[in-house]
This record gives C-alpha cells, structure tokens and sequence, in this order.
C-alpha cells in the first residue's frame, strides 16, 4: 500500500480527549462550588447541546435556521405537560417530547426544500414565533404567561445494589445533562465523520451538485432537521426541572439568535466550535457582571469583535494561531520558509 | 452495438426561446459520443435533459429501455447517469479525497445503526471507499494533492476532480459537459487518453464539447446541433466535410481542427 492511501485510511484517535472530557466534567463542579455557578453549569450543558443541534443543521448541512428556540419549548412543554397534567413518568415523558420535537423539525423540513439561504432563515424565524404565540394562546394547556410551576427535578434513579442517585442537588443534575450532552457529542461525531457526514457536507456545499452524485437533497435537509429539533428538544427536557417554573418568555426568538451566536462565535461547521461557543457565551454575561448596567453592551461589543477579526470563530482563530506559532518554530528548524 | 441512451423529439422552451427543438438521438453503448454545435446551439441544455437538471417539455427519453422523463436528477445516478458540470460545481471547501468520496452515496451497505456507533460493516466500507477515492483520483492524476483543499487547486485539476468526483458513482453513461474547456494542450492530451481508458473499461461517455481537435480524436461518433435543432450526425470524418456543418461554424474554430 503506498504511503499516499496509507494517509488516506488513517483515523483520528480519539479517545484521549473523551477520557480528557469525562475528568473535566467530573471537575467542573467541584472547581465551581457553590450553588450560584453549579446552576450557570447545568444551564452551559443545556446550551451546549442547544448548539451542538443547531450546528447540524446550519455549520454541517448549510441550511439558516432561526426557529430552534420552538424545538427547544416543544421539548420543554411537551415534557412537563405529559408530567403535570397527566402524571407521566419523567423519563417517558421526556422521550416522547424528543420525539414531538424531531417530527415537528420533520415538518420544518418540507419549507426547507423548497426555500433557501434568506428565505428560510425567515420561514424558521416565522416557526419560533408561532410557537410562542401558542405557548401564549393555549392556556388550557400551558397555562399561558401565568405559566406553570413547582416542576420537580427529575426524579431520583435506584439501581439494585447502588445508591440511590437523587436530581435535587445540581451538580448531579449537572452530570445527568453533561453526561448526555457527551453521549450526543460522540454519537454526532460519529455521524459527522460518516458517509452521511459527507452528504450533508455536499448538501452545504453545492446541492445541486450533490444531486448530480445521487443526493436527495430534501431527504437528507429533513433528516438533519429532525436529528437537530430531536436534540434541542432533548434539552428542553431538562430545562423546566433546573428552573422549577416554565414561561413562555423563556423561548422567545432572542434564544434562538443566542444559539445562532454560539454556532458562530465558536466556529460552525466543526464539532467542538459550538462547545466552545456555549462555554464562551454562557460564561462571559457571568464574568462581565462587575461592568453593572452596561454588562450586555460589553457583551454585544464582545461578540461584535470576535465575528469581525474571528470570521471562523475561536476556534478557527486558535488553530490559525498554533499553526503560526508551529510555522515559524518549523522554518527555523528546517532553515526555509515554503 | 445497442442503443444504451435514446431520446426521441425532445423539446425545452425557456420562455420564448426555443432551447431544443425537437431532437432525436441514439447512443451506443461502449462508445464516445460528441456533441457539437456553436454556441447557443442547445448542447448544454441538452445536456442538462439527459441527466435529470431540467425536464422536457416534450419528447421521450429511454435509458437501456427505461423511461427517463419525470425521474429527477438524483434517481438517475442510480440507474447509472453521471455528468460533471460546464460551470466547474466542485465542493471547494472540502478536500479532493472528501469530494471524492461523496461520490460514492449511492454505494454505502452499512447497517444504519453503525453510521452512530461504527462497527466492522462501517469500517470495511470506510476502508473500501477510500481506497477507490484514492484510486480514482490516481486515474485524473491527482492523488499526491488527496488531502488538500478543493478549492486551491489550477483551473484543469478542478476539471478533472470533477471527474473523478463524478467517476466515483460508478457510471454506465457519463456524460461531461466540456471537459476541455480551460485546459492547455497537455491537460487535453490528458483528458484525451482518459476518455478512451473510460470507454475501455466499458462505460459509454458523451462529451459535448468545443475543441473540435478532441472530438475529432476521440469520438466514435458526433452529433451537431445548431439553434436547437439537429444539422448532422456522422462519424468524424464525415462531420468535417460536411458544408452545412463547416457553414454553422463559419469556417473559425472548426478549420482548425481540420487543419490539426
């Protein structure tokens, strides 16, 4: 085999950096100890999977959506309706609200196929606002803006011969989401490195193109809706338990320009970008508290400039970095530049 | 030889321009066959008939006895149609192995669950699709750029990416639509021997293409069109001494190939 199909058949290793991941989240709240920051910690493994859903979609698909905040009430909603209102178990109910949210992103799917770029930014943004509009309308069943409250956590795990794992202290829960935004981490890597990974790369790409390799360009838009309305709705679960109420005003169209902000601030199209993105963006409101009244002009200004001299994100920026300072440690090495 | 592809008075208006009017062809299988006209002629949107980009208005078209019209572009790659495009469609982004390997959709036996958690049917896949990308772009002499960007390559290598790309569908008819446009003369000569190893390897190639010199070269047999319309249709020789064609051409580009 000669050296050129060696390279091509090589494969990342990946396990240091899950292993590095299991301590990290392990750390996290033992680092951040107080209740205050255990709680900003569950809500960043939220948002991570919130952005890690809307990535699909946009950074590896290349298809503009603005409605992920809907996906993200749907799960939260659907999860503690069937909970409150009909005394489902936490778990099931959670399941069948993944479920609700990935045939609702099914749906959004048919305006993807038929509109682009702008267009369905709009036709998504439109989606997010009926949805609180109904969250608001329909008050027999979701109580309107009065909104519904004394949501439990989710209830305590008992495993024969174990302890039992109780949800009421959040650096458990803080492990239950983070956990599962890790699962879904590697399970969307997978994906991603996959031959569906390079369709929905040729989709991003070119479609028309795509179609000329036998590319269901509408089959495969639809399948990363669902996958991605599925997963932000998998954070929904989460999010009423965390908070103890759910209000509308929760899912307003501005968490959707959130999620679209950490997809890029971190850097679409890659999968550990949007990570970062969520980390950055639900941390720096926390770090800015000591500029007071102007701490979300600060803010704005911050994500003004990471997108203005960071057009890949931070992540593009550090490994521009790294090759720089890597390149100029290698020409001196090696005497020559290229 | 049989017919693999047959078109029977095909017709597309865009508007109130007469694309193509009514045109009959039939093309054997195991052959190359070139389609010529000047510009405006209909070749492109020929082109773009056959492979499913736009419908007819019109007309019938049988590939290997299967009706072909209504079907979209992507279902007939599955039934063994490829194109490349005039206009280079590369996936500038990603690099020449991955542009490759999206070639090779259609192919993928992998039981579904192992696209999430990759078991040993994922990775004989895996193994075997980067093989043949590696070996498909050894055909268009691109392999020592495989992990490089798509983008970044000259204006020929694109062209013959585009190929390869298009080559990794496992084509019956491969239809390109000026492959030697923008190409020096080596890069032709390239281009050349690589659609005669194509037919070898039993694939029926349509070209439509400008550079008479390549036509008349390689082609078993060449079609002209001109404002929609069929004008002639012959073997090579024939075609260039035949004065309707030689008027269509105003004696410019096409004395040249005579003169070669």
């Amino acid at each position: 085999m000669s050296r050129r199909v060696a390279d091509a058949l090589s494969r990342p290793v990946r396990w240091p950096a899950f292993l590095g991941a299991l301590v990290v989240i392990a750390l996290l709240p033992m680092v951040l100890g107080t209740p205050y920051w255990r709680g900003i910690l569950v809500v960043c493994a939220m948002n991570v999977l919130l952005a890690m859903s809307l990535n699909l979609v946009i950074g590896y698909t290349g298809q503009l959506s603005l409605g992920q905040s809907g996906f993200f009430a749907i799960g939260a909603y659907v999860t503690t309706v069937l909970l409150k209102s009909y005394g489902w178990n936490f778990w099931l109910a959670g399941v069948a609200a993944v479920l609700a949210a990935g045939l609702v992103g099914l749906l959004l799917a048919a305006f993807a196929a038929r509109l682009r770029g702008h267009y369905l930014g709009i036709a998504s943004l439109g989606f997010a606002v009926i949805v609180y509009q109904i969250l608001i309308n329909w008050e027999s069943v979701t109580k309107g803006v009065r909104g519904i409250y004394g949501i439990m956590p989710p209830p305590p795990i008992r495993l024969p011969g174990l302890p039992e794992i109780s949800f009421g202290n959040q650096a458990t829960l803080f492990y239950l989401v983070a956990g599962i935004a890790l699962c879904v981490y590697v399970i969307l890597d997978n994906l991603v490195r996959s031959p569906i990974g390079e369709t929905l790369r040729a989709i991003r790409e070119d479609e028309i193109s795509a179609a000329s390799l036998g590319v269901n360009g509408a089959r495969w838009k639809a399948f990363s809706f669902g996958v991605s309305a599925a997963i932000a709705g998998l954070a929904g679960c989460f999010y009423p338990g965390f908070v103890g109420t759910l209000v509308p005003d929760a899912f307003g169209i501005v968490e959707s320009f959130t999620m679209l902000a950490m997809v890029i601030v971190g850097g679409m199209g890659t999968m550990i970008g949007p990570v970062i993105g969520a980390v950055v963006l639900t941390f720096l409101p926390e770090v800015l508290r000591g500029f007071g009244d102007f701490r979300l002009i600060v803010y704005g200004l911050a994500l003004t400039l990471v997108v203005l001299f960071m057009p890949g994100g931070i992540l593009q920026a550090w490994q521009i970095l790294t090759a720089r300072l890597r390149g100029t440690e290698a020409s001196e090495s090696t005497g020559g530049g290229r | 030889m049989s017919a693999l592809l047959e078109a029977k008075e095909l017709r597309k208006s865009f508007g109130g321009v007469k694309a193509v009017q009514g045109i009959s062809l039939s093309i054997p299988e195991h052959s190359i066959y070139a389609v010529i006209g000047p510009n405006g002629a209909g070749k492109s949107t020929m082109m773009n008939l056959l492979s499913g980009t736009y419908q007819p208005d019109a007309g019938e078209l049988l590939f290997a006895g299967r009706q072909l019209a209504g079907l979209p572009a992507h279902q007939r790659v599955r039934l063994g149609l490829a194109r490349t495009f005039q206009k280079i469609r590369l996936f500038k982004q990603l690099s020449l192995l991955d542009n490759v390997l999206a070639g090779f959709h259609i192919h993928h036996k992998v039981p579904a669950w192992q696209y999430l958690i990759p078991g040993a049917a994922f990775w004989r896949d895996w193994t075997h699709c980067r093989e043949q990308g590696m070996a498909l772009l050894e055909f268009v002499g691109l392999a020592d750029l495989a992990m490089q960007r798509a983008g970044s390559l000259a204006y020929g290598q694109q062209r013959m990416l585009e190929i390869a790309r298009a080559m990794a569908t496992g084509p019956r008819l491969f239809m390109l639509d000026e492959p030697a446009a923008g190409l020096n003369s080596v890069e032709v000569g390239f281009l050349l021997q690589r659609l005669k190893d194509m037919r070898e390897r039993g694939i029926t190639v349509v070209v439509v293409e400008h550079n008479m010199d390549l036509v008349m070269k390689v082609a078993d047999h060449v079609f002209v069109m001109d404002r929609g319309e069929y004008l002639f249709e012959g073997a090579p020789r024939e075609v260039q001494n035949n004065p309707k064609v030689i008027e269509a051409y105003l004696g410019g580009e096409f004395t040249g190939g005579l003169d070669s």
